[in-house]
């Protein structure tokens, strides 16, 4: 960290966006697939956070922006590990938010539905066919739809708004 | 400036206090109702704001609770440490 902010600018933006998941029902979930997903999705949100706050606090200026799931909130079958990590990155955000509020630093989550290109390849074309028809717009989102909302929490136009969750899945929940 | 005029006037632009430097004694505590009433966040930014302004580090969790007490135990350990 302290390496990038000499060489380049202090860090004004950290967008936590990395993350995968594991899906396995609990009776049968492995240790090990539990801890593989709370570490990418959740703890990895707690490294960031931590590594970029000092410098953000120094500048008192900062957006930091959690990736989580609409697995947060519907919390299907077969994700306990996703959907208890992501809800994990809303009450992160949230409290956050609360601590780093004065100090000119806003923290937002987003809760992207499905998106083009981001669905599991095991799918097949009529599975996809099924689940666009079930849902309200009849397609997925497209990647840009979920970066735009992204730069727009990173940008000084969202300076009031820390500790929201956005859902963006086109009416889906 | 006099080292406890500049701390208070920091104070009031970094931690958003809406109330002029003459309100804040020098001795008045900085924490507590019977105080200013300011946070953990607060104690948090005041760290990084004495160490940005003054250049003084608090060695650990205890120093900073002895010095944090009020404007005067900040402006003695801020001067100590520039006489120093």
């Amino acid at each position: 960290m302290a390496e990038i902010e000499t060489q380049a600018a202090p860090l004004g933006v950290l967008i936590n966006n990395a993350g995968f998941h594991e899906d396995a029902l609990l009776a049968n979930m492995q240790q090990d697939q539990w801890s593989r997903v709370l570490d990418a999705n959740l703890n990895a949100v707690f490294h960031g956070c931590q590594a970029v706050l000092p410098g953000m606090m120094r500048q008192r200026q900062g957006r930091v922006v959690n990736i989580a799931s609409l697995s947060a909130i519907s919390s299907p079958a077969g994700q306990t590990n996703y959907a208890a990590a992501k809800a994990g990155v809303i009450g992160l955000t949230q409290s956050l938010a609360k601590e780093s509020a004065r100090m000119g630093i806003t923290v937002n989550a987003i809760c992207p539905g499905y998106i083009e290109g981001g669905l599991p390849a095991d799918w097949t074309p009529e599975h996809l066919k099924a689940l666009k028809m079930q849902l309200p717009m009849r397609r997925f989102a497209r990647p840009e739809e979920i970066a735009a909302a992204v730069f727009f929490l990173a940008s000084p136009d969202a300076s009031y708004i820390t500790g929201s969750t956005l859902k963006i899945d086109g009416g889906l929940l | 400036m006099p080292t406890r005029q500049r701390l208070k006037e920091l104070m009031i632009s970094e931690l958003m206090l809406d109330m002029t430097a003459d309100e804040i004694g020098d001795d008045t505590p900085l924490f507590g109702p019977a105080g200013i009433g300011l946070d953990s966040v607060d104690a948090l930014q005041l760290v990084v704001m004495i160490e940005k302004h003054f250049g003084f580090k608090m060695a650990d969790q205890d120093q900073a609770k002895r010095i944090l007490h009020s404007v005067n135990t900040i402006a003695e350990a801020v001067d100590q440490k520039a006489a120093a």
